[in-house]
């Protein structure tokens, strides 16, 4: 079946809304992936898992835990394959995953796009956040710094990487990062070093112009400020292996300041698994990076009209609502298009922009070139 | 076991082996080469063969007196310790991975109860290459005290009695009585832990430093992240030809039972 036709069927279903209903009222079970962390996978199976099936009855989600390994990557693999030979992919949506891949995907029509997709609520996205028509944006988050009030004063927090980067030599032992491939948080504090290394300007590196001649300078020169402050970190070069464990030596009391998600920084805070006296600030020079999870749904999904259903509904006032209040994110609908009494109350957290770092060559290339030249900087008496 | 195990091994070999250039495909040891003069690599297989080599000399000094001791001894505190050396069998290693942070990491229980005694904080295993050679002790306890045990059945008591008899102190039996008998299993048992360490992933990449890493999480980041599926494979084959060795220790020891059995 041919993309266009099966995008008809997505417009019909959504333009008689009472129809979809109707073709659900049989038991469909869409198939919905995550490779994101504990606090996605739950804010699915615990909020829009239980509201979905309630306004739709008969169809159920099942939340599909995809982390480790090869993550979503070899699930869109494997729905490009099943694409190709005609068969189904046992895959409706990702929540979370990069368009661009598999290579060729968008090319051979794997994925739904939403522009023609007719989606109810896609007028009411947030322009920032959209990458691509084949990626919905129902969630973001970025990077910032979570800092411990009581052995750091709000007013001294620092506010630029050179007032971070003193604070940090200043206060041996007192910050730490995580492995920049295990988890945001590290990953893009390592970007901004890189940012910081290349002019400030995230429009230098684009996902299409990583050049194996040139590029590795550019990340060198970020290394090089990691590798400066290195010694200075905790444990003199140590570095937790993923976002929750940076968030577990801050609960601990055992280092003062830490990048984290915006998001499970907030959650953290609100579940009491970091105390009340957190404070969390933006580097105001350049804000470390974030970005709009994007959603994919594939064009050859089993349930595609249901998954196109869902798609609509993560985009509703209530769930966009539940995104800020329940997993402390931003939403993927315009702030101005949700009640008044929300945007004032997170006023602080709106971003007015969002830096973003491509994937693809310059992730291997980072990976790559931090453990060869930034980990094994550690000095051990 | 064709299809699982040996297809996806010899293939695994020839990807490593085979490459396809613009002038045609043809059999290059590039890939083995890189990693041999690689030092990151090197020294990533160096920490490894160190963290196993480490582990299972700790894992054995005190494996052996515990088995040894709950073969001999009865009674209510022998039954406990074969409680506490079993325990971990039942404790998934990741919950025993955040377990150990919690209690061995920064500010954890232990630095708690040593400042409430108002002793010095202990300088915290956790992101060091201890970390993972506590975190394989603990967790491979079991095996190797219940293969240990199995082979002490082999010493009979008749047999320590008879050298007790003729003079023997506590060393000479263990010398000469039990030693000898218990060899297989002290080998089959070193061999199933290397086996298992070598390729280790949880402990590792949780307790473990950023670098140089272990075989394991550097072969899964290899594969994913650097997208580099040809020397992820380089790694895989150069850790299974050095487990392959342990491998035949293992096969050999149990062969040489059953030929003895057998006669």
């Amino acid at each position: 079946m041919k993309r266009r036709d099966l995008i008809k069927i997505g417009l019909a279903g959504l333009a008689t809304p009472t129809l979809v209903r109707v073709a659900h009222a049989q038991t469909a079970t869409l198939n919905m992936y995550t490779n994101s962390d504990a606090n996605i996978s739950d804010f699915w199976t615990n909020i829009i898992k239980p509201a979905f099936e309630a306004a739709n009855p008969g169809v159920s989600i099942n939340v599909v835990i995809a982390r480790e390994g090869g993550g979503t990557g070899v699930i869109a693999e494997r729905a490009l394959a099943a694409l190709q030979t005609g068969t189904g992919p046992q895959l409706d949506m990702i929540e979370q995953h990069d368009p661009m891949l598999p290579a060729g995907g968008i090319d051979a029509g794997l994925w739904v796009n939403w522009a023609e997709a007719g989606l109810a609520n896609y007028g009411r996205v947030n322009p920032l956040a959209i990458q691509t028509p084949f990626g919905l944006p129902y969630r973001g988050s970025q990077v910032l710094l979570a800092y411990d009030t009581t052995k750091l004063s709000p007013a001294d927090a620092p506010r630029t990487w050179a007032e971070l980067s003193d604070w940090i030599k200043a206060n041996p032992g007192q910050f730490i990062y995580n492995r920049p491939d295990k988890g945001g948080s590290g990953g893009n504090f390592v970007r901004r070093a890189i940012h910081e290394a290349n002019g400030r300007d995230p429009s230098v590196f684009r996902i299409d112009n990583f050049d194996a001649a040139t590029s590795p300078a550019m990340l060198e020169a970020g290394f090089a400020l990691l590798s400066d402050l290195a010694p200075h970190l905790f444990d003199n070069g140590a570095y937790t292996s993923g976002n929750a464990n940076s968030i577990q030596l801050l609960a601990q009391g055992a280092v003062t300041m830490i990048p984290a998600w915006s998001d499970m920084a907030l959650q953290a805070i609100n579940q009491g698994v970091l105390p009340e006296t957190t404070g969390l600030i933006q580097l105001q020079d350049l804000a470390l990076a974030g970005g709009f999870s994007q959603s994919v749904v594939a064009s050859n999904a089993e349930n595609l009209e249901a998954a196109v259903a869902l798609a609509d509904f993560i985009l509703s006032d209530a769930m966009q609502t539940a995104v800020i209040t329940e997993i402390g994110g931003f939403p993927g609908v315009s702030w101005d298009v949700l009640p008044a009494e929300l945007r004032e109350r997170y006023a602080d957290v709106v971003p007015t922009s969002i830096p973003t770092f491509p994937g693809g060559d310059w992730g291997a290339a980072i990976s790559d070139g931090w453990y060869r030249t930034v980990a094994p900087n550690v000095t051990r008496d | 076991m064709g299809t699982l195990i040996v297809w996806p091994i010899v293939r695994a070999i020839l990807d490593t082996l085979i490459v396809t250039g613009p002038e045609g495909t043809r059999v290059s040891l590039a890939s083995y080469r890189f990693f041999f003069n690689d030092g990151y690599s090197l020294g990533n297989l160096r920490i490894t063969a160190w963290t196993t080599a480490v582990s299972v000399a700790i894992l054995m000094t005190i494996a052996l007196p515990i088995s040894i001791y709950l073969r001999f001894a009865t009674g209510r505190v022998a039954a406990v310790v074969q409680a506490l050396a079993i325990f971990p069998l039942f404790v998934p290693s990741i919950i025993l991975a955040y377990a150990f942070i919690r209690v061995l990491g920064p500010n954890g229980m232990v630095d708690i109860i040593l400042n409430s005694a108002g002793l010095p904080r202990i300088r915290s295993p956790y992101l060091t290459v201890w970390g993972p050679v506590i975190g394989f002790v603990w967790d491979n306890m079991p095996l190797s005290v219940v293969i240990l045990m199995a082979g002490l059945s082999n010493v009979t008591n008749h047999a320590v009695e008879a050298a007790r008899d003729v003079g023997a102190g506590r060393i000479a039996v263990l010398v000469h009585i039990i030693l000898p008998r218990i060899w297989p299993s002290i080998l089959v048992a070193t061999s199933f832990v290397v086996l298992g360490l070598f390729s280790a992933f949880t402990f590792p990449y949780l307790l473990g430093p950023a670098a140089p890493e272990m075989m394991g999480p550097f072969m899964l980041r290899t594969f994913g992240d650097v997208m580099d599926p040809v020397q992820a494979r380089t790694q895989a084959v150069v850790t299974f030809a050095i487990c392959a060795v342990f491998g035949w220790f293992y096969v050999r020891s149990i062969a040489r039972n059953r030929a003895r059995a057998a006669a």
